[in-house]
């Protein structure tokens, strides 16, 4: 069910049990869970927080801890499968599940006791009615039970409407409503989609609470720049929700706004900005970032010498020297840096690129510390999905989890590193499947597989990276290809998983329109190629559309997924 | 090493199936399945009743189609008062759909409107079958709610209309007819007897016959069952007379449905005092009867038990004929069966064979019946115990003194004492009886002593001093009375003298 009063229905009644948090491996089931913890802090709620990557961690943690507690929160998992059916709890135990994975499963929508739904009222759900997708067996029992029991006759009797033809109609009506149970329920579940960041629902919380800080509402913001830059919503949900954290901004950071000499040591100031969507720009040189950043890469179509030609025409047209775009962008010239995004602005506007500046969020604190909200979502993710083993499997996320903290600036540099090296692996590799043609139209989709021995192949194993590469790859086809229908297709992405088992991991993504809803069918399709070819998948992951497979079974699963959406 | 471990257990879970992460889960957890379907179940039947009321709100689509211009009561009244044919159809029309749906019909509020009197004329409208029909409906469904509610209907003179309509040339009308004197019949003896007092019985038995469809024979069997059905006063023995051979040809058709009413129909009948149980029992039906006491359904067996347990309340010559009849080989099974009540019926039947004399104790003894009554005794449920009770003081009561000894025999003093723990004192005293009842039997053998020793080793000498204290006088009389004459002075003296 979902929980109308979250104060009530939700905080009050955890806060004084021992809780078990279930968090998700992404920047946003972060936030949301850094806002939690400081409520938790500020309550002494005792909790114990268990990281999963996927349903086999869920299920595993849900076992291993099921004796100890009652309530478990899940952050950014649970919402989209039936949780009473895979974890089977005790009656007393309850499941509160703050996930923006759509569609939210209906059982948990209608179950009324257990699982409790953590939403953002006015979320456009589109759950099925109860009526359409429930139905009592009474019908069928009350003939069978007329049956077997030997009491005596009623004494009188009632004549129903029509009662041979309505129990026949009866029939065919349950049919009908059978196959329409059907038919709404696939519409229902046909597409995967994002709802609501997690973190702003818990910044939510917290506020109705009077408990919000402005370090909340960062996390909030970061949350909610996690969805955009993994282009999990559509740019108007975007848009909307960036008015509605605004707000929180103007009130949390009003005090300072006009006094130029507010810094201090210990000062946070959070700003709205109208700033460059260019990756990581302040931490690293203005011609990396345009190198890098999908966006500009993708129109200017990096990968080709003509491309390479058009940037440098392009700074040329800002009246940028390649030698200060080209060093550190701290130490580039005060006076270039003025009015460097107008500048931009105007000349990306004559090279096709309208979008190059965003509505964002910016923090300083310190003296010297200044970041947008897109590059601490850049260095969190890297350093989850960190390929550079040390120590056990929990290790990045709680990497991760710190370089949220203000505290913790060596932890988030060492990201911002991370993140780099990341969007240069993934310019890189776009760059090679284009040129050499590893995009492939199958019909109904568009495919491309990464080889083994690729440079930074290790990298893409992880979900993350891939998506964000598919992402990133889907944008420059796009650009690339001269085929209007091509430009209309999703991408199915795969790369080499685990070598020694012979697995890959894929991911689809759905197409990329400047209308595009961002809902993604491949989660379904994947089940049923998979069911159909009997494919050794493993469908683990808390977003439908990444799966496991067995290298060998691919061309199989490939051909029934083309069969399938053809 | 353990990496690769890991590994292999994590290529185990790569499943053949590639449907959903649920099908990967059973492996898992295979032994709650089961468990976990019951509170799944649960949990939907928590979420039902949560939005029942909503539920209740909206029409169903069968409804809504058939009431595309319903007419307002107002306008049902004006209507049928009317003379035009046509709206007369269509009020009747609408008054049966709004007293045949299937929550809640209104059927005071239609009493109230005064159309009962013009419906019934309707009844005698030969020229138009579809308004009898229609009012035969509506009045068949206000007759079938409490007795206000048939009165109201055989006060507007539905008797003789309907009883005329029975033979009316459209089948679906005197079906109808039919089930409307059924409604009245069934609301007690007398409207049942000023239905048979209108001469509604030949008419009825005259539409039975090789050709008629099996629901509307279901109908008539029904109906007749209301005829033989209710004491105080029983039917007059005449009806039942008409009654019994028609019955008696029900009780050999394919339709289970049929046979359940009619088998309920001879139950009735057989429900009251010995001259009623004779005019069964001379129509020869028994071993029909004893014959679908055996059956698998539940509708019939349990009537077709039912009224065999009637006649054997009867004289012994009656009980004679329902033995001849084969009724006791046929007990084992049904007090054995699982459900309480065919065990307590079956117990009951039993008892009052035991009742008889000690020939029929003795058919019953050797149609091995004893065992399935200890087992009773031992496990059954505790109205069928306290049944199975009675058939042991009955058999005591009655039996020869070898017939005593072999029910001992068979093991009836382990549960029977246990039974003395019971909280019913009626039980405990008939229990009691039965235990004086085999001291007499024993003393007759010499074998009280015996008898004492085993009654002792059992746990019965204490269960029956504690009875010494209980609230019930006459439980406590009996209990000190068995123990004065069997528990004191000589056998405590001899009991002494070994030590």
């Amino acid at each position: 069910m979902f929980v109308t009063d979250c104060r009530r229905e939700f905080y009050d009644v955890i806060v004084s049990q021992r809780v078990l948090l279930l968090v998700a491996s992404d920047v946003d089931a972060l936030c949301a869970c850094k806002i939690l913890q400081a409520l938790f802090q500020c309550d002494h709620v005792q909790y114990t927080l268990v990281p999963v990557s996927g349903w086999q961690e869920l299920e595993t943690a849900f076992l291993e801890h099921k004796d100890q507690f009652k309530y478990f929160v899940f952050i950014n998992c649970g919402a989209n499968v039936d949780l009473l059916e895979i974890l089977q709890p005790e009656e007393d135990t309850y499941f509160f599940v703050c996930d923006s994975h759509r569609p939210i499963n209906v059982v948990n929508v209608y179950n009324e006791t257990q699982v409790k739904l953590l939403v953002k009222q006015g979320d456009d759900l589109d759950v099925p009615a109860y009526d359409d997708i429930f139905r009592d067996e009474e019908d069928e029992e009350e003939l069978s039970e007329d049956e077997s029991d030997g009491s005596e006759p009623s004494d009188k009797r009632r004549r129903f409407e029509e009662e041979v033809i309505e129990r026949t109609a009866r029939r065919r009506q349950r049919r009908e409503w059978e196959a329409r149970r059907r038919e709404i329920l696939f519409d229902y579940e046909q597409y995967e989609y994002h709802g609501t960041s997690s973190a702003m629902v818990m910044f939510d919380l917290a506020w109705i609470m009077s408990k919000d800080l402005n370090d909340m509402l960062w996390w909030a913001i970061v949350g909610l720049t996690d969805q955009w830059v993994q282009d999990k919503i559509t740019q108007m949900k975007y848009v909307t929700d960036i008015g509605v954290l605004q707000r929180h901004v103007s009130r949390h950071n009003h005090r300072n706004e006009d006094e130029e000499n507010s810094l201090s040591i210990d000062c946070m100031r959070i700003a709205f900005e109208y700033d460059l969507r260019l990756a990581l720009y302040q931490h690293w040189s203005l011609y990396e970032s345009l190198c890098n950043t999908s966006y500009t890469s993708a129109n200017l179509k990096l990968w080709s010498v003509q491309g390479q030609k058009r940037l440098q025409e392009f700074l040329a047209d800002m009246g940028l020297p390649l030698k200060q775009v080209k060093q550190k962008f701290n130490s580039m010239d005060m006076s270039l840096k003025e009015n460097l995004r107008e500048m931009i602005e105007e000349s990306a506007n004559k090279f096709g690129m309208k979008d190059l500046r965003v509505q964002t969020f910016s923090i300083h604190f310190g003296f010297k510390n200044k970041f947008l909200a897109s590059d601490i979502v850049y260095a969190t993710a890297s350093l989850m999905e960190s390929i550079e083993k040390e120590g056990p499997e929990t290790t990045n996320f709680i990497k991760a989890l710190d370089s949220l903290s203000r505290g913790n600036l060596d932890k988030l540099h060492q990201g911002l590193d991370l993140a780099k090296k990341q969007l240069c692996a993934i310019q890189q590799t776009v760059a090679s499947c284009i040129c050499t043609n590893l995009v492939i139209s199958q019909g109904p989709f568009l495919y491309c597989s990464l080889m083994e021995g690729m440079p930074d192949v290790k990298l893409f194993s992880k979900p993350v990276s891939l998506c964000l590469l598919s992402k990133y790859l889907l944008k420059s086809f796009v650009c690339s290809t001269k085929n209007k229908r091509c430009k209309l297709l999703p991408l199915i992405m795969a790369a080499p998983m685990d070598v020694e088992q012979g697995t890959v991991i894929m991911v689809g993504i759905p197409p990329e329109t400047e209308s595009s809803d961002k809902k993604n069918f491949f989660g379904r399709a994947f089940e049923k190629a998979a069911d159909s070819t009997n494919s050794r998948t493993l469908h683990n992951h808390f977003d439908m559309s990444i799966i496991e497979l067995k290298t060998e079974d691919r061309s199989k699963f490939l051909d029934a997924l083309i069969s399938l959406l053809s | 090493m353990p990496v690769v471990h890991e590994h292999s257990e994590r290529m185990k879970k790569f499943k053949n199936k590639g449907k959903d992460t649920a099908a990967l889960r059973r492996q898992r957890v295979e032994v709650n399945i089961e468990l976990r379907k019951a509170k799944k179940d649960e949990q939907i039947l928590k979420r039902r009743s949560i939005s029942i009321v909503s539920l209740e709100k909206s029409p169903s689509p069968a409804e809504e189609k058939n009431t595309i211009a319903p007419l307002s009561l107002e306008e049902i009244v004006e209507a049928v008062n009317g003379s035009n044919t046509s709206l007369q159809l269509q009020a009747t029309q609408a008054a049966r759909r709004i007293l045949s749906r299937q929550k809640d019909p209104p059927l005071n509020q239609i009493i109230e409107l005064g159309i009962i009197p013009r419906l019934v004329e309707f009844l005698s409208r030969t020229d138009n079958a579809t308004l009898q029909f229609e009012a035969a409906w509506a009045l068949t469904n206000i007759a079938s709610g409490t007795s206000e509610h048939t009165r109201a209907v055989v006060e507007g003179g539905a008797i003789p209309a309907f009883i005329s309509l029975l033979s009316s040339p459209h089948m679906h009308i005197s079906e109808q007819s039919v089930w409307a004197l059924g409604n009245i019949a069934g609301d007690g003896p007398l409207y049942r007897d000023a239905l048979i007092n209108c001469n509604v019985i030949p008419p009825l038995l005259a539409l039975v016959s090789p050709v008629t469809p099996v629901g509307f024979l279901r109908n008539i069997t029904w109906t007749l069952s209301n005829l033989c059905r209710n004491k105080n006063p029983y039917p007059p023995l005449q009806a039942v007379r008409q009654l019994l051979p028609v019955i008696t040809c029900l009780l050999e058709h394919k339709d289970k449905d049929i046979v359940s009413d009619s088998c309920w129909a001879v139950s009735y009948l057989t429900d009251g005092s010995n001259d009623r149980i004779q005019i069964v029992v001379d129509t020869g039906i028994l071993p029909r009867l004893v014959e679908l006491m055996g059956s698998p359904e539940m509708i019939i067996m349990t009537p077709a038990l039912r009224a065999i347990g009637n006649v054997v309340t009867g004289t012994d010559e009656q009980t004679q004929a329902a033995i001849d009849a084969g009724v006791l080989p046929v007990l084992p099974l049904l007090l054995r069966h699982t459900k309480p009540a065919i065990q307590k019926e079956a117990a009951w039947a039993l008892s009052n064979i035991a009742a008889g004399p000690c020939q029929q104790i003795q058919q019953l003894i050797t149609c091995g019946l004893l065992q399935p009554l200890v087992e009773l005794l031992d496990k059954g449920d505790f109205k069928a115990q306290k049944e199975a009770v009675w058939a042991v003081a009955n058999l005591t009561t009655g039996g020869t003194v070898e017939q005593v000894v072999e029910l001992v025999q068979s093991g009836v003093l382990k549960p029977l004492l246990n039974l003395l723990l019971a909280k019913d004192s009626k039980t405990i005293l008939v229990i009691l009886d039965s235990i004086s009842n085999l001291f007499l039997a024993a003393e007759k053998l010499g074998e009280t002593e015996r008898l004492c020793l085993l009654v002792e080793e059992l746990d019965g000498l204490e269960k029956i001093e504690a009875l010494q204290t209980h609230d019930n006088n006459m439980v406590y009389r009996a209990a000190l009375n068995i123990i004065e004459k069997y528990f004191s002075g000589e056998v405590r003296e001899l009991l002494l003298l070994l030590i």
